[in-house]
């Protein structure tokens, strides 16, 4: 094991973070094993499947394949720190439990942050837009039409929201 | 509290899920998740060689290794029974004489971390002498093939009934033959057109996304071991058997699983994780990576050849099959699946005369196991595509052709056997209607197919049990085996036993399954849970309820038939008991739990093939439109309607989840490359080079219909889902693509090289 550690700083889930990591040391691995944010899982481990999929500045990242170090300075959100700051769940996280768009739930958090990251890019999707968003992960139970009807309920609920 | 609530409807409404609060915000804990103080992690030494003997295993310097606490190997397994499997006990722990394919387990190693543990993997010296290895059906059959087995592997066949038989290594790498016959020879005299035809199937992975995972500890003399499985009490004594072990101190806890579809049944982490365990005195976590869920199980790719007698009206008369399973390296459920595929090859259809062989052959490949359709995605493909065959070559529209040679309702699949319990002509209708099947314009590129996929459905043989509690405030605990693999299980009894009390979804508690206190139960396979396990949880609803109502009626000197159940509050009349206060005023104030127990299996019947009736009919109607470019033979795939038939949906939204899965699962096999093999080595067995079915590779044309006919066994007219919908997806686009352009396509996957070279092929023939 490396004697080295490298120090970063950066946001989790809203709150100020610093850890010492080794330079070998996987987001994933920070975020389950040491912060105990397990939501986020490892599936494919070549950043593929997207079941570790967290938002790094807003942006979808595989955590299996970036390196802690990475994210120095960085704001960090998981599904663990996608509801709002009063706890009350996200429309994604909402529109996921109202349409089912879940089965065995292990790429769940993944799919919640990737639609939460597409929502914020762009509030009115198309359906083309989501099936192509979505593309980006992968859900081997639900054969996805209710995972994109869940993220244009989600859609609608924002907008309505006036967010 | 005495404010009458209105009557409930709980049944078929589409409630969230019981798992939604922990799945969607990440709180839901897999077994990937569970962590013990001082845990260390297992890794496995795979076999590079395709067939080997092994001459020697030194594993001496990884001993001394960084962080390692148990080293693994054959010279471990003195003091246990060293091999599983379900018919066949063929499959050690790690290997002992031979390794019989690239990724077979050599030897394990505990470390304080996977890196550590993967290190100490490199210092295992193992001497191999390389055999010949057999990749393929055809050469694992071929004379003078080398064999997998030099000695026969303890095994047993079980009883069957009327017509059917099984059969255990019959020669040259044949394990396992289940046979199907009745109806006389003779019908093959009586037809007009005899058709042969030979399809074969690819095998897919099931791609589940949490690997094969388990942590396993010692609580005192008890092996405790948590695992990503579906058929835990199964698993528990199989676990005895191996480790010479006394089943009433081995506790299997399942929490919530990242998904199977068949894969997560019987060994595969976990003797390795409890040897390691005992030998190193810690907690171990065995989690397998993706790359070796590829290299531990597999669905069985397959060669079936189908011969049917047809009259020259239409009538289907007789069908002989011959069917070969690529069973990999070991037997695993291959006999049962062989059982299966074998059983549903003839299909839905009026029959004078079936005679079917089904043998697994064993192979140098990924052993292949229960995959969810088990067998019947195989059988289906072929009898699907035949029928469509068959039907051209008559000048029978296809749909006709279906239409006059289906089941009727309730009509028995085969003598002996139970009535097929949903109108399959009004099903298929639903799908052609839907599609505009009749209006199609065919050719010139585009063409539209159906197809009905069937399985028997509830397992063979099943038993499930089922406990409930009611406590004095009316809480409901739902103690019952099966597993929430992704179905929706525990939401649906939940909706059961919530309509059965006339109360609401968030009083019943499902607690996870732990094999100290959960009720037996074979296993979460075969779509099986709603229709078996579900009658026994009403069984026992229906008791506590009985217990709840006696007592009450007796509180207040009145008959049972004068007080009705309202969300645990008794109705008499105008007046309103509150039953908390009524049990506590009697058995004290802490209070007093109604229980209730419920028990289900079909029985034994030796009248049936497999011995007991099948339990319910599983059906998925579908229709494929296609469009085929004849110059790059590339297929899209326009429109995709499937159907189901829940009997009656308990939350059809969840119902409409699983047949939209299930038909992309299938999808997977019809269109996308499936494992490919360079001879013996897997080529594509990894997350980056295996292509499942993305959201973008869905037509918008894709739709689900859910059907609730009325007629299944289950609770309010329940009925198996989950599995059929994938049956007819592979079969509906081959057959849409010889409405397309005139070309017949037997082998899957219908790859682009595949539908190019059979139009090729068409053309030469011209």
């Amino acid at each position: 094991m490396s004697g080295e550690f490298v120090y970063v700083s950066f946001t989790l889930n809203g709150a100020p973070r610093e850890f010492h990591v080794r330079p070998e040391e996987m987001l994933v691995d920070l975020l389950r094993d040491r912060c105990a944010l397990t939501g986020t899982k490892i599936g494919c481990d070549v950043a593929t499947c997207g079941a570790c999929s967290v938002l790094v500045d807003g942006a979808p990242s595989a955590s299996c394949s970036t390196f802690a170090w990475q994210v120095d300075g960085r704001d960090v959100v998981t599904i663990e720190g996608i509801a709002d700051a009063d706890g009350a769940p996200d429309a994604v996280q909402t529109a996921f439990t109202e349409n089912s768009a879940f089965q065995c739930g292990f790429c769940t958090p993944g799919m919640i942050v990737l639609a939460r990251a597409l929502l914020d890019r762009d509030p009115a999707p198309d359906r083309t837009t989501i099936r192509a968003w979505i593309g980006a992960n992968v859900c081997r139970c639900t054969g996805y039409e209710m995972i994109i009807e869940a993220v244009e309920l989600a859609a609608a609920a924002r907008r309505e929201a006036g967010r | 509290m005495n404010e009458i609530s209105p009557r409930l409807h709980v049944v078929g409404a589409d409630l969230d899920r019981t798992d939604a609060p922990s799945k969607t915000t990440g709180s839901a804990i897999y077994t990937v998740d569970v962590s013990f103080p001082g845990m260390l992690h297992a890794k496995v030494l795979r076999s590079p060689h395709a067939h080997a003997r092994v001459l020697r295993v030194d594993a001496t310097a990884a001993t001394g290794m960084p962080g390692v606490h148990a080293v693994l190997t054959r010279d471990d397994l003195a003091d246990v029974a060293p091999t599983y499997g379900y018919f066949i006990k063929d499959q050690p722990i790690v290997a002992i004489d031979k390794v019989r394919y690239i990724g077979d387990a050599v030897a394990a190693v505990a470390a304080e971390t996977e890196v550590q543990a993967v290190a100490a993997l490199e210092k295992i010296v193992v001497d191999y002498e390389p055999l010949p290895w057999v990749a393929t059906i055809e050469d694992a059959l071929a004379n003078g093939a080398p064999q997998l087995f030099e000695e026969e592997p303890m095994g047993v066949v079980p009883a069957y009934g009327q017509g059917a038989s099984g059969a255990k290594y019959l020669g040259n790498n044949n394990c396992y033959r289940f046979s199907y016959e009745t109806g006389p020879a003779s019908a093959f005299d009586d037809c007009d057109r005899i058709f042969e035809d030979r399809f074969v199937f690819s095998r897919d992975q099931h791609f589940h996304l949490e690997p094969f995972v388990s942590v396993a500890r010692m609580d005192g003399e008890t092996i405790e071991v948590w695992t990503s499985c579906q058929n835990p009490f199964p698993l528990r004594k199989e676990l005895a058997r191996v480790l010479k072990y006394p089943e009433n101190r081995i506790r299997v806890q399942v929490p919530y699983v990242g998904a199977g579809y068949g894969a997560k049944n019987n060994c595969k982490t976990e003797p390795i994780a409890i040897m390691l365990a005992r030998k190193a005195g810690r907690p171990v976590r065995f989690c397998m990576t993706m790359e070796e869920c590829f290299l531990t199980q597999s669905q069985h790719a397959a060669i079936l050849d189908v011969r049917t007698g047809v009259k020259g009206d239409g009538t289907l008369i007789a069908r002989d099959g011959h069917i070969w399973l690529d069973s990999g390296a070991y037997s695993d459920a291959s006999p049962l699946v062989a059982e299966k595929a074998g059983y549903r090859l003839p299909g839905p259809y009026k029959w004078q005369r079936l005679h079917i062989d089904c043998d697994c052959i064993l192979t140098n490949t990924t052993p292949a196991g229960p995959y969810r359709g088990f067998g019947g995605t195989q059988a289906s493909w072929a009898s699907e595509s035949q029928i469509d065959i068959i039907a051209r070559a008559l000048g029978m529209d296809p749909y006709d052709f279906r239409m006059k040679n289906l089941k009727d309702l309730h009509e028995a699949y085969v003598p002996g056997e139970s009535g097929v319990d949903s109108d399959l002509r009004d099903g298929l209708d639903v799908v052609a209607e839907r599609i505009g099947y009749a209006h199609r314009e065919s050719g010139n590129g585009r063409g539209m197919g159906l197809s009905v996929g069937f399985k028997d459905a509830g397992g063979v043989n099943k038993p499930a049990q089922a406990r409930i509690r009611i406590a004095t405030g009316g809480d409901v605990y739902l103690q019952c085996g099966s597993i929430e693999i992704g179905q929706g299980i525990q939401t649906a009894m939940s909706q059961i036993v919530a309509e059965l009390l006339n109360t609401r979804l968030e009083r019943v508690s499902y607690p996870a399954v732990n094999t100290d206190y959960t009720p037996f139960d074979q296993g979460t396979n075969a779509s099986s849970a709603i229709v078996v396990m579900a009658m026994a949880v009403q069984d026992a609803v229906l008791e506590a309820k009985a217990k709840a109502m006696a007592f009450a009626a007796d509180q207040l000197g009145c008959g049972v038939d004068e007080i009705e159940l309202d969300d645990w509050t008794i109705r008499k009349g105008n007046e309103t008991h509150p039953l908390n206060l009524m049990i506590m005023r009697y058995y004290g104030g802490t209070g007093y739990e109604f229980t209730g127990e419920g028990f289900r299996k079909a029985p034994m019947d030796h009248d049936a093939p497999l011995e007991t009736q099948c339990v319910s009919w599983e059906f998925g109607w579908g229709a494929a439109e296609v469009e085929v470019d004849t110059e790059t033979g590339l297929v899209r795939l326009k429109q995709l309607v499937v159907s189901g038939d829940a009997g009656r949906a308990i939350n059809p939204r969840v119902c409409r989840g699983q047949d939209e899965g299930s038909a992309i699962m299938g999808l997977t096999g019809a269109l996308f490359p499936c494992m490919v093999y360079d001879g013996a080595r897997l080529v594509n067995g990894d997350g980056l080079n295996y292509r499942v079915p993305l959201a973008t590779d869905i037509p918008e044309g894709f739709v689900s219909i859910l059907q609730e006919q009325g007629h299944g066994p289950g609770p309010f007219g329940a009925k198996s889902l989950g599995e059929g919908c994938m049956l007819p997806v592979a079969s509906a686009i081959a057959n849409a693509i010889e409405d397309a352009i005139g070309v017949r396509v037997r082998e899957l996957p219908l790859t682009p090289e595949r539908v190019l070279a059979a139009i090729d092929a068409a053309r030469a023939a011209d």
